[in-house]
């Protein structure tokens, strides 16, 4: 693992404790994080000189910037896993323009996102808790698979139809049908079946549930 | 003394939660049907009259939640908050009670008297679930009457406790409360509501309104905004709002839709408790093999191609023998009976004209029309529509759609005019533009009558079939143009799949009643109404000179005799009748075969007849109405022409 990976996987603990208004010390993301001490004073270190973190009392919090590296990585993630497979030209031209600097702007072009539902997208990965990469999109899932609901994005009448179909953030839904060549998935939720569009159940990301057998 | 009272009951619930059916069982056929007004969406009302007083039943559209996302959404809230009917008959499902409470929820938040029926207690105990019907009156604070409205059961007793409600009016105000936190910022926007704007809090409650300002609810925040004091409310109400975001981490609307989820969840778990094992086995079953990845796809074509068979080959035997026995029987009598009375021109009028006219709606409504309406409502009510949905989304993708607009696209192969309205279904005005677009070039009965009794006569049925394969990839050719050419997003499949059921006969009926009637009142006037302008266009003789000034267009252009110009005009009004007058004008037996093609291509897809173009005015305006008819006709013109040259060159 790089650093800068090593660096956003700290920044995303850091968010999530605050989330939970809780403090943590640098023994807790140690032993959170699973490194060794010695390596986690390192991190921080960096992330502290690069002006993304400051802390009083041994109690560790995003500076603004460390607030918005998160977005950006998070951002970025489910942009490269989910939404869509850029065309040659599009890959053409990120490597021309060394990837997309204007992410607000890319998503208000390319994925029709207008200034609310970017604000609540934005507004939702701010709220996600623990590490982007634990979550994939529920058409994802396999036949069967068990998922908690993290969070929907997209239009901001999508979000609110999926949230008033009872597929609000913590809920477990199951996917119980996939139909062929990426087409809808049926899963159950709340004891009631939904068929979800391809398109819209790649917008929906979840957190899988490992059986517990 | 007040004798003539009369209550309004309104009934409100999810889609498929057997609402229509409680509806029908309290109304009977006593229904008026009808949109609300300004809007496409139905308005179904009807007339009880119980224990000595009328009441006047609302059947409210079935929906999710009391956001403004959906036309229905916004006619069902209105409804609710401006009329304030005496009492609400909550519709729920008691097998799927979490998602069902969401509704009850919001509508509580409304404040109006409520009863809860709840509804499909006997699939709920198919599954195992049972229901302490005591407990959740306690703790929705509301009379609780557990019904099974296909068999009737239960709703005499909802019919009395929502009397009794609605005596008593005296509503205790909910028990339901969000977390403390949210309750605590509601209280402050009441407040200040209450205060700055008391014009509105008379309209609508002002908890309620508070509940929509921290949703950012649009037709809310408008109404506010437009008062003097609007927009400092509303900056209050977005800083305390923006504190719960940053707190949560959600946006507010998904904050207050997971606090109902949560009380919802709640009260269905103190409520419920499974008491066996569900035995639902054969659903699963049913549901795993139809919308099988594989299995799926050929149990949908054979089901289709078993629909349209018995349509077919039963329609057109029936619609044979209706012709003939009116033809032969029906119109000579008529016309006897006439010719002594009235002048030739008036017997043409009546005989000709509005007899014919009803005769041809008969003939086409009766053989094909009702029996592919019954069988299609049987399919839908059993579950098997929103599984050929499912399979179908991918394909529908790629003309902009999703696969709940298939269910319009099969309504055409009826008549147009339902299916059009049928359109309804799909979620955005786009599409549903889009859909109506599509449907009206699907072969309707009419046109079906023409393809099989022309090309299929005396072509032969695979001729026939091509024209059908042909007119299906017209669809779906033009279909793909429309959608890249029409600005906007497509919507993605989000839909409910109901579990298999067993059909109601009563439903089936009544759903294939409300299907017929858009052809018998929209259509059929248009089809008496063209029949009669028919006859008068004959008597004048201007019928051969429009064929004169038409011909190089017909005999030109399309290879056609000039004379058969009259009956493609004629067909604006009834497609079906086209082939007859090409009957009465020309041998048909001296038609090449290439002719008979080009006609029957051209009249397939040129103009749907009046009555569709009528329905799309209603439906989507004037100008597109006016659009999609230009466009049909010189695409039916287009490709007719490229038809005849090039089959002219191969045979």
């Amino acid at each position: 693992m790089s650093v800068e990976e090593k660096i956003s996987e700290l920044l995303e603990l850091i968010r999530t404790t605050e989330l939970n208004r809780k403090e943590i010390k640098k023994e807790e993301i140690a032993a959170e994080l699973k490194y060794p001490l010695l390596e986690t004073e390192k991190i921080i270190d960096v992330a502290t000189t690069e002006g993304l973190i400051q802390h009083n009392d041994g109690v560790f919090r995003l500076t603004d910037k460390g607030y918005m590296a998160v977005q950006h990585h998070r951002e970025s993630y489910i942009h490269e896993r989910f939404t869509h497979q850029p065309a040659f030209l599009g890959r053409l031209s990120r490597v021309i323009d060394g990837g997309i600097k204007d992410w607000q702007g890319h998503w208000r072009r390319r994925h029709s996102f207008d200034e609310e539902s970017l604000n609540e997208f934005y507004k939702g990965i701010q709220g996600l808790e623990g590490h982007v990469e634990d979550t994939l999109p529920l058409a994802n899932l396999d036949q069967g698979e068990h998922g908690h609901i993290v969070l929907a994005f997209g239009g901001r009448g999508l979000v609110r139809r999926l949230t008033e179909m009872g597929l609000t953030p913590g809920t477990e839904v199951t996917l119980t049908r996939k139909a062929p060549f990426h087409g809808p998935v049926e899963v159950k939720v709340r004891d009631i079946s939904l068929a979800l569009g391809y398109g819209v159940a790649s917008k929906v990301l979840v957190k899988r549930v490992k059986e517990a057998d | 003394m007040e004798t003539a009272k009369r209550l309004t009951f309104a009934l409100a619930g999810n889609a498929n939660v057997g609402k229509s059916v409680i509806f029908n069982q309290l109304t009977g056929l006593n229904q008026v049907i009808g949109n609300w007004p300004g809007k496409t969406v139905e308005r179904a009302e009807g007339l009880l009259h119980f224990k000595g007083q009328t009441v006047n039943i609302i059947d409210l559209p079935g929906i999710y939640s009391l956001s403004t996302f959906s036309m229905e959404e916004v006619v069902t809230r209105d409804y609710i908050a401006l009329e304030r009917p005496d009492v609400i008959i909550d519709v729920v499902d008691a097998s799927a009670l979490e998602r069902n409470l969401y509704l009850t929820i919001q509508l509580l938040e409304l404040g109006s008297p409520m009863v809860l029926a709840l509804n499909q207690m006997d699939f709920a105990a198919k599954k195992g679930i049972e229901i302490d019907v005591e407990k959740l009156s306690q703790l929705l604070g509301m009379p609780v009457v557990p019904t099974v409205a296909t068999t009737g059961k239960g709703i005499e007793k909802l019919l009395s406790e929502a009397v009794d409600v609605a005596e008593h009016k005296a509503v205790a105000p909910s028990g339901i409360r969000f977390g403390k936190e949210i309750e605590g910022l509601l209280e402050k926007l009441e407040a200040v509501l209450l205060n700055n704007v008391p014009e509105i809090c008379r309209k609508y409650p002002a908890r309620w309104l508070a509940i929509k300002l921290f949703e950012r609810d649009d037709d809310i925040t408008k109404k506010i905004l437009a008062e003097a004091a609007g927009g400092e409310i509303l900056g209050l109400a977005d800083m305390l709002v923006k504190e719960v975001e940053q707190e949560h981490g959600e946006p507010s609307m998904v904050v207050i839709a997971s606090e109902r989820y949560g009380i919802a969840s709640r009260i269905a778990k103190e409520v419920t408790r499974i008491v066996s094992p569900p035995k639902v086995a054969l659903e699963e079953k049913m549901s795993a093999i139809t919308a099988h990845r594989i299995l799926g796809y050929p149990i949908l074509a054979l089901v289709m191609a078993a629909m349209f068979a018995v349509i077919f080959i039963g329609g057109n035997a029936l619609s044979g023998f209706l012709e003939g026995s009116f033809e032969d029987s029906i119109i000579p009598a008529v016309n006897g009976a006439l010719s002594g009375v009235l002048s030739p021109l008036f017997v043409d009028i009546i005989g000709g004209g509005l007899i014919a006219g009803i005769v041809a709606g008969i003939s086409v409504a009766l053989p094909y029309i009702v029996p592919f309406y019954v069988l299609l409502s049987i399919l839908e009510d059993s579950g098997y529509l929103p599984r050929a949905a499912f399979l179908m989304d991918n394909l529908m993708h790629k003309i902009g759609l999703h696969g709940k607009a298939f269910i319009p696209l099969l309504l055409g192969y009826g008549c147009s005019v339902p299916a059009c309205i049928g359109c309804r279904i799909l979620e955005t005005d786009r599409e549903r533009f889009l859909a109506g677009f599509v449907v009206v070039l699907i072969p309707c009965a009419a046109r079906t009558v023409i393809i099989l009794g022309l090309v299929g006569q005396y072509v032969g049925l695979p001729a026939a079939l091509a024209l059908y394969a042909f007119d299906l990839a017209l669809v779906f050719a033009l279909g793909r143009i429309a959608f890249k050419a029409l600005p906007g997003e497509p919507v993605g499949l989000v839909m409910e799949m109901p579990p298999y059921k067993r059909p109601s006969v009563k439903n089936v009926l009544m759903k294939t009643w409300a299907r017929t009637r858009e052809f018998t009142y929209v259509a059929l006037p248009w089809m008496v109404g063209g029949s009669i302008i028919l006859v008068l266009l004959k008597q004048s003789g201007s019928d051969v000179a429009l064929a004169h000034v038409m011909a190089p267009l017909i005999g030109g252009w399309l290879g056609l005799p000039a004379l058969a110009g009259i009956p493609l005009i004629f067909g604006v009004f009834r497609k079906e009748l086209a082939l007859i007058l090409l009957a009465e004008l020309i041998d048909l037996a001296k038609l090449s075969s290439v002719q008979m093609i080009v006609f029957t291509m051209v009249t397939m897809i040129y103009v749907p007849c009046v009555a569709t173009i009528a329905t799309m005015r209603r439906e989507f305006g004037w100008r597109r109405a006016v659009a999609v008819t230009i466009i049909d006709i010189l695409l039916a013109l287009l490709l007719g022409g490229l038809a005849f040259h090039i089959l002219s060159i191969l045979f």
